[in-house]
C-alpha cells in the first residue's frame, strides 16, 4: 500500500528548544543557525482519498498496526538526478527524506525523523567519524531538570534504550565536530515527524544500513528545510 | 556563472608560488578557473595548440585575479572564459585602459535570471518573474512553514547575488519571497530533491550550465534588459545606501564570455593569438562540457583530448 506523503504549511507555536537541541545549537558551530518553524507531515489516505495529518498519535497507531512505518519512509532505491557524487549524503528535513547517492541518478532514500524547530541549520558538512551502538551523554540542563537523564549523567551505554540507537555519524565540519549527528533511535514510528533533538533520527535498521555504506569523509549536505535560518532580507 | 573574487583570490595565492615556479618548461601558460567549462576549455586550448601548432603548453589552476595580472605581465597568457558583465572591471582595467589583455571577437552567449523546473512552471503557474509577486503562488515554495515561499539567489560572496536582491526589491517580489543566499551545492541538491519528488521550487540559474542537462529547467520569462532602468549600485560603491539606490525591474543585460589573452602573446606568438581567436565554441558545447566534468566526472584533460579527438574539422578551422 503506497502512501504518498507532502508536508504542507504551518507556523508551529514557537522556539522551545529542547536540552538536547540546545546543546547541538550551542555547540554547532556557525553553519546556520536558529529555527522557528517547522512544517507537519500528510500522508495520502488510499481509503478516503485524502491527505491526512501525521502527527505523533497517528504514527503510533500506524506503526502498532503494521510494525512499520508507512511505505514512504521505508528505505527504497528512488531515481535522483545529481552531479553530487555516489557516497554523497542529502538530508532534506522538509520532507523527512534523506538520500545517499548512487551510481546511475539513483538514490537510496531513507524516512527520518528531526527535530520538532526543523534541522536547525543547513549547509555543507561531513561524516568526521562513526560509531556502533554509541553511548549518549544527556546535556548539562537535561540532567538538571529529568531525572531519567539524571541517572544517566555520566553516560548511558549504547543498547537498544539508547536514545542514539544502533549506529552514530558525528558530522564535522572541517576538523571540528558539530555536534550534530545522525542516529538511530529506540522509537522508531517517529520516523516522519518532527521530535524534539536538533539531530536527524532513522530506525535501527535503516543507520545500520547507511552506517554500512558510508565512508568517513562522506559529503553531507543538508537541505532548506528552516530556510529562515538562511540570511534573507 | 558568477565567480567570487574573494574565493578567487584565496585560491590564487595558494598558487601563486606554483604559477610563479612551472611556467618555465613551456612556451605558455594557459590559466585554468575552477569551474567545469573554464578547466575543459583550458585544457582543449592547450592540446589543440600543441597538437597544430607543436608548442608546449601548461595549463595551471588560478583564480581570475591572478591570470589577469598574469596576462598583465606576460606570465600567463590565456584566460578560457573571461565572463561578462562579471569581470567588467577587470577588462575595463587590463583590456581598455592598460591594453595588456585582448580578448578573441568570438563570444559565447550566456544566461542570468530565476528559474523553475517544468513541473513548477506547469502545476504551479510560475512561469513569468510577476508571478513571484503573487503570495499565492509563491506559497507553494515555502519550506519552513510560515506560508511565505523561499527561494536561492545565490552564493553569499557571488557579485550576482547582490544583483539578483536588487531585482527582487525592483520587482517587488522581495516582499512575498525569502531570499535565500547558501552555497551553490546546497541549492542544486535542492533542485535535484525537488525534481525527484515533483516538489515546486524557484531559484537563480545561469546558463550555459549542467543543470539545464540533468533537469527540465524553465527560465521565467520577463521583460527584456533595458539599459535606462538597469541602475545598479553596489555595496563596494555604496556600503549603507546601495539597495535604495539601485533599480533593475528589468533581465540581466546580455551576458557572455569571451576568451582573454596577454598582448605580449599575440606579440611573440602571433599564430596561438589567431588560433584563439578562431575558437568558436557554442553554448550547447560548454554545457556538455559542463555536465562531462561535473556530473560525469570526467577528468578534463581526457575529456579534452577525447574532444580533440572527434573535432578535427573545428581545429582546422582554428589553424587557419
Amino acid at each position: 500500500m503506497a502512501f504518498p506523503l507532502r508536508t504542507p504549511l504551518r507556523k508551529t507555536s514557537g522556539r522551545t528548544i529542547s536540552a538536547a537541541t540546545a546543546t547541538c545549537l550551542a555547540l554547532g558551530v556557525a553553519v546556520w543557525a536558529t529555527l522557528a518553524y517547522a512544517a507537519e507531515t500528510q500522508i495520502f489516505d488510499p481509503k478516503t482519498h485524502k491527505w491526512v495529518k501525521y502527527d505523533r498519535k497517528k504514527a503510533r497507531s500506524y506503526y502498532a498496526a503494521h510494525k512499520q512505518v508507512p511505505e514512504a519512509f521505508r528505505m527504497q532505491v528512488v531515481p535522483f538526478k545529481t552531479a553530487e557524487k555516489p557516497g554523497t549524503i542529502i538530508i532534506d528535513g522538509n520532507q523527512h527524506f534523506l538520500y545517499l547517492v548512487q551510481p546511475g541518478f539513483t538514490a537510496i532514500r531513507y524516512g527520518i525523523g528531526v527535530g520538532r524547530e526543523g534541522f536547525g541549520w543547513a549547509g555543507i558538512v561531513r561524516v568526521g567519524r562513526t560509531a556502533e551502538w554509541p553511548t549518549w551523554t544527556p546535556p548539562a540542563e537535561m540532567v538538571a531538570r529529568d531525572p531519567n537523564a539524571a541517572k544517566w549523567a555520566s553516560g548511558q551505554p549504547g543498547g537498544p534504550d539508547n536514545p542514539l540507537g544502533a549506529r552514530a555519524l558525528y558530522l564535522y565540519q572541517g576538523d571540528q565536530d558539530t555536534i550534530y549527528r545522525i542516529h538511530g533511535t529506540p522509537e522508531p514510528w517517529t520516523i516522519g515527524l518532527d521530535v524534539s533533538s536538533g539531530c536527524i533520527r532513522m530506525n535501527n535498521d535503516d543507520i545500520t544500513d547507511l552506517h554500512s555504506r558510508i565512508n568517513v569523509g562522506a559529503k553531507v549536505i543538508v537541505l532548506m528545510q528552516g530556510a529562515s535560518l538562511y540570511k534573507g532580507v | 556563472m558568477v565567480r567570487t573574487i574573494a574565493l578567487k583570490l584565496s585560491a590564487a595565492a595558494l598558487l601563486l608560488p606554483l604559477f610563479y615556479g612551472a611556467s618555465l618548461a613551456s612556451d605558455l601558460v594557459v590559466g585554468m578557473p575552477n569551474w567545469p567549462s573554464g578547466q575543459a576549455s583550458a585544457n582543449i586550448i592547450k592540446y589543440g595548440i600543441e597538437k597544430k601548432l607543436g608548442l608546449k603548453v601548461e595549463v595551471q589552476e588560478m583564480g581570475t585575479l591572478i591570470i589577469f595580472a598574469g596576462l598583465d605581465t606576460g606570465e600567463v597568457d590565456v584566460h578560457p572564459e573571461v565572463w561578462r558583465p562579471n569581470f567588467d572591471s577587470l577588462v575595463t582595467k587590463y583590456v581598455d585602459e592598460k591594453k595588456t589583455v585582448r580578448l578573441s571577437p568570438k563570444q559565447v552567449a550566456a544566461t542570468q535570471g530565476i528559474c523553475t523546473t517544468r513541473e513548477t512552471a506547469d502545476k504551479y503557474g510560475i512561469k513569468d518573474i510577476a508571478d513571484l509577486s503573487d503570495p499565492k503562488k509563491t506559497a507553494v515554495l515555502d519550506t519552513d512553514g510560515d506560508g511565505k515561499g523561499e527561494m536561492w539567489i545565490g552564493a553569499t560572496t557571488w557579485s550576482s547575488t547582490t544583483i539578483e536582491r536588487i531585482r527582487a526589491e525592483s520587482y517587488g517580489y522581495a516582499k512575498t519571497v525569502k531570499l535565500l543566499e547558501a552555497p551553490e551545492d546546497v541549492a542544486m541538491a535542492a533542485v535535484d530533491a525537488a525534481a525527484a519528488t515533483n516538489t515546486p521550487i524557484a531559484f537563480y540559474c545561469y546558463s550555459p550550465h549542467h543543470v539545464f542537462d540533468l533537469h527540465e529547467i524553465v527560465p521565467l520569462t520577463e521583460p527584456a534588459y533595458d539599459a535606462a532602468k538597469w541602475k545598479v549600485v553596489l555595496p563596494s560603491d555604496d556600503p549603507t545606501n546601495w539597495l535604495s539606490k539601485s533599480s533593475a525591474p528589468v533581465a540581466w543585460p546580455p551576458s557572455y564570455f569571451n576568451i582573454g589573452f596577454s598582448s605580449k602573446l599575440a606579440e611573440r606568438l602571433p599564430k596561438v593569438a589567431s588560433f584563439l581567436s578562431n575558437i568558436d565554441f557554442t553554448p550547447k558545447e560548454i554545457t556538455e562540457m559542463s555536465y562531462a566534468l561535473q556530473v560525469e566526472r570526467q577528468d578534463p584533460a581526457k575529456y579534452a583530448q577525447q574532444w580533440i579527438a572527434e573535432h578535427e574539422d573545428r581545429l582546422n578551422a582554428w589553424s587557419k
